[in-house]
């Protein structure tokens, strides 16, 4: 590239990132925003980052700001999206199959009935598959071991309650053992399972195609079986269901989108979406990921929620994930309860020594409390409006009081500079980069 | 064609003015997205990979580098001067570089941050191009078993920084270790002392917990020192660099450094707090003066700077060499490289060795620009310590709020930030170190984790701890460090 088309493209970028800060300032009616309820990395966060891509190059919406609320398999993303986003038009989640596993695992006090379906977007099947030096060499193999061993084969993948355990778990049910018996070895993220699995640390191992697709191309991890219904066109790997384990199954993120909306509301966002992936961006996107078109909206996608809900509940009941005891051999309860009776050992020691030094008397007398009894003030002012009166003032009380605790001669100075740093921060973050703040 | 073939063609590719213009507004978008509290290099990554999307590759790439390399170095400037760590990694660097600013030394230490980062960074990158494919084996040997013993090393490693009373050291760790309790259990999914609250399901973010420790609770107990009228002769000095001295305090600690950084890195179960402290304890121990450790000693900001700088470029090790995303950063990495058609796994180096080695001569570059683009500005940030103390302290607790609230969007850990900071606040009165706790909350759950999960996979045989040779390698290592030195003072 020469000097001048770098200079060409630098001030298209720089007149893209303007255009971005400027935008956001008219609340345009094209404004979507997307609710990632995961790390960035994932899966979910990968859907949503493909759909700002798509959404803001195809022109469908000017501006498409993805938000991270991760944790739990979803919920905590649930929660939060039904409290602080009701009746709100202007926003989607992503979600899927494995917010239901987390609903149930982790007890969710809301469900997916509490949000309004949109569309389903994508699917993926899942893959059994083992090391190349594995002495698995079949389905038949493994399902001679399991059922004359079952604690002997280990399966490891995704966390509890998603969707790799789910599918050991089906796959246990079919071919007639207790699912509980299933050995399974949960890990966090894809890089972690996968090591396990390509090091042979467990016996087999459960994922996504996508993800197991480079490895089984490269001749590194054999593929036992994969959990769609027909073989795949172009793909050599045998279906469950024609190896005798009759199992069905795969992973599918859908997008929903606040309780409380209007139906013009939701009219909008659902021809939002399938303008989506009609695109030319999407479908593109679509291949490179190796995610299938699964798009479905309207009532036929509230049924299949449904029937989605029902099975995943009455696996997961089954495997006895979650509240319900889990037949591990190492129980989760033991190491807690070391750590709180060291606790409370070390406390009571840590604390009859505090009682006999002189520091207590020095806390207890009332010198240096005016200065901490003014930042604390500010601590609990800043906290109370933080989400009533929003940050900048809120920020602007907390930054007063601190700086008039250290030396109360200046509140003017104080509060200019409280002010103008609270709003530079405001700015920095919710205007040009998009981070929410209350 | 040989690696240093490949190399050179990849520097071909890289080095024209317009690819050395987008290296360098890479690294400037990453440090300046990277300084900010809360905004971790993943999410940092995130955000600026769009900008990338309007590219052609080759020049995407080296905007790759740069921003890769950028965000990770931008996190150490606050913990230097303002003691809030950005992310986990530049946790060590904020005990004894904050305690430098304060002496009026920040520049000394902004300064040994930026040179540790670019020798660590630049020798890693070199290991990563010669050794990758062999390291990336021997990372895959490491199962639970391994991992369960690596933190019982750290746990021993940890037995040096409890401060000068094992009962106050304890106390701290085993706080530490309770607040890692809380969350999901993650082999069962059972929720554990999360209370019916959805957002302790996750656990206590340790960020939350670093950053009221000592941002919060460090302003706390300067307020509470003022209304006694004990005042802190701040000495400001400006800009003063490194001094000889200096440089001859550093430079092991920065090769140490990335001796522990860039092999812990390459694991696919890294995290950054293990190599970080493991670097920090080294030095203490190696030190001739382990008892300026924690109040203002170089070699505790070289190190461990180092070490986080050398594991970054090992956590593209796996990545590259077999498609394993081993941190959330590497995972959003991933994500755009099949942006660009790039196949992530085996086959990435054989598939499109352009792109791959233009990427990796890019890690130079970037490296170069860091150093570059960090040093005068060193000069600038070191004066953030002339601002009156109020302001400072206001500006403090506004970035602390800030960065809390932008890990999760959560008012809950908002709040948690000043519970904790009033804890920290009490814990220096009481001179209850600080650091213990927070080893405890990363250490505790890994090694509960592994060790369930090692013990599950053999079927409740214990013995595969010590019948593995690296794990039982490790347990040795983690006996002697605690013995050793009791055995060298009964012998004198």
């Amino acid at each position: 590239m020469t000097s001048r088309a770098f200079a060409a493209r630098a001030r298209a970028v720089l007149i893209g990132t303007i255009a971005l800060v400027s935008t956001a300032h008219a609340q345009s009616v094209e404004q979507l925003r997307l609710i990632a309820p995961a790390a960035p990395g994932g899966g979910w966060d990968q859907t949503a980052r493909v759909m700002q891509q798509a959404l803001q190059r195809e022109g469908i919406a000017r501006l498409a700001p993805v938000e991270n609320i991760p944790g739990a398999a979803g919920t905590i993303g649930l929660a939060r999206f039904i409290g602080a986003e009701r009746a709100r038009g202007d926003v989607l989640m992503v979600s899927g199959l494995i917010m239901l596993g987390g609903i149930v695992t982790h007890q969710s006090p809301v469900t997916l009935r509490d949000v309004v379906p949109i569309a389903r977007l994508t699917g993926e099947y899942e893959v059994i598959a083992v090391p190349a030096a594995s002495p698995l060499r079949s389905l038949q193999d493994l399902i001679t071991a399991f059922k004359a061993q079952p604690g002997s084969i280990s399966w490891g993948g995704g966390s509890a309650g998603g969707s790799d355990q789910i599918l050991a778990g089906l796959v246990a049910d079919a071919v007639g053992v207790d699912p509980k018996r299933v050995n399974y070895i949960a890990f966090s993220g894809g890089g972690e399972s996968m090591s396990a699995i390509l090091g042979g640390t467990v016996s087999i191992g459960i994922n996504g195609f996508a993800e197991f697709a480079p490895q089984l191309e490269a001749g590194t991890l054999r593929a036992l079986a994969i959990s769609s219904a027909e073989r795949l066109p172009g793909v050599d790997i045998p279906t469950l269901r024609e190896q005798g384990v009759n199992v069905e199954f795969e992973n599918w993120r859908s997008l929903v989108a606040p309780p409380g909306i209007t139906p013009a509301d939701r009219a909008r966002l659902e021809s939002v979406v399938r303008a989506m992936v009609q695109s030319p961006t999407w479908r593109e996107s679509l291949a490179r990921y190796r995610w299938l078109d699964r798009y479905l909206d309207g009532d036929a996608l509230a049924r299949f929620v449904d029937t989605e809900e029902a099975r995943v509940r009455s696996i997961l009941k089954k495997l006895g994930t979650g509240a319900t005891t889990t037949s591990s051999i190492v129980p989760s309860g033991a190491y807690p309860r070391l750590v709180l009776v060291g606790l409370v050992l070390v406390g009571l020691a840590a604390l009859r020594r505090a009682w006999r030094s002189e520091t207590s008397s020095v806390v207890a007398s009332s010198a240096g409390a005016a200065p901490l009894a003014l930042v604390a003030t500010g601590v609990v002012l800043h906290l109370f409006l933080a989400e009533r009166a929003g940050f900048v003032i809120a920020a602007t009380v907390l930054f007063w009081c601190t700086a008039r605790a250290f030396d109360h001669r200046h509140p003017v100075r104080d509060a200019v500079a409280a002010l103008a740093i609270s709003l530079a921060s405001y700015v920095l973050f919710a205007r040009v980069l998009q981070l929410s703040l209350p | 064609m040989n690696t240093l073939e490949l190399l050179r063609e990849g520097f071909a590719n890289a080095l024209t003015w317009a690819h050395l213009g987008w290296a360098f507004a890479g690294v400037t978008l990453g440090t300046a997205v990277g300084v900010l509290p809360g905004i971790g290099p993943a999410l940092t990554v995130a955000l600026l990979l769009p900008i990338t999307f309007t590219l052609d590759p080759i020049s995407a790439f080296i905007m790759f580098g740069g921003i890769y390399y950028g965000a990770m170095y931008g996190g150490s400037t606050t913990s230097i001067l303002l003691n809030t760590p950005g992310e986990t990694a530049s946790i060590a660097t904020a005990i004894d570089g904050y305690a430098m600013a304060r002496q009026g030394r920040g520049a000394a230490a902004l300064t040994t941050a930026a040179i540790g980062s670019f020798v660590a960074g630049t020798l890693a990158t070199i290991a990563l191009t010669f050794f990758s494919p062999l390291l990336a084996s021997v990372a895959l040997r490491f199962g639970p078993a391994e991992y369960f013993a690596l933190s019982i090393m750290a746990f021993a490693a940890v037995a040096t920084l409890l401060g000068g009373s094992l009962l106050h050291g304890l106390f701290s760790l085993f706080l530490g270790l309770t607040l890692g309790l809380i969350g999901i259990d993650q082999l069962t999914g059972d929720a554990r002392f999360s209370f019916g609250i959805p957002q302790l399901l996750d656990g206590i973010d340790v960020l939350i917990l670093v950053i009221g420790l000592f941002a919060v609770g460090e302003t706390l107990f300067q307020a509470w020192r003022y209304g006694r009228q004990e005042f802190e002769a701040v000495p400001v000095r400006g800009f003063v660099g490194m001094s000889r001295e200096d440089w001859k305090r550093s430079w092991k600690p920065w090769l140490r450094g990335t001796a522990i950084g860039f092999p812990l890195g390459v694991l696919p179960v890294g995290g950054s707090v293990i190599p970080t402290f493991l670097s920090y304890t080294i030095e203490k121990r190696l030190s001739d003066r382990p008892e300026e450790f924690g109040h203002g000693a170089i070699e505790g900001v070289a190190g461990p700077e180092a070490a986080n700088n050398a594991a970054a470029a090992g956590v593209l090790v796996p990545l590259l060499t077999l498609g394993l995303p081993s941190s959330a950063t590497a995972a959003v990495l991933l994500a755009a490289f099949q942006q660009y058609g790039l196949q992530p796994g085996p086959l990435l180096f054989s598939s499109r060795p352009d792109l791959v080695w233009t990427l990796v001569a890019s890690l130079y570059i970037g490296n170069v620009m860091l150093l570059v683009l960090n040093l005068p500005l060193v000069g600038i940030w070191a004066r953030v310590m002339l601002v009156p103390r109020p302001l400072l302290f206001g500006g403090i607790l506004v970035l602390a709020s800030l960065g809390a609230y932008s890990l999760n969007r959560s008012m809950l850990d908002l709040t948690l930030l000043y519970v904790v900071g009033a804890v920290g606040w009490l814990m220096r009165v009481y001179d209850i170190p600080l650091v213990p706790a927070v080893l405890g909350l990363v250490l505790g759950p890994l090694a509960e984790l592994q060790f369930r999960r090692a013990v599950a996979i053999s079927e409740g045989d214990l013995s595969v701890f010590v019948t593995r040779p690296i794990s039982l390698a490790f347990l040795l290592v983690a006996v002697a460090t605690l013995v050793g030195p009791w055995l060298v003072k009964r012998r004198r």
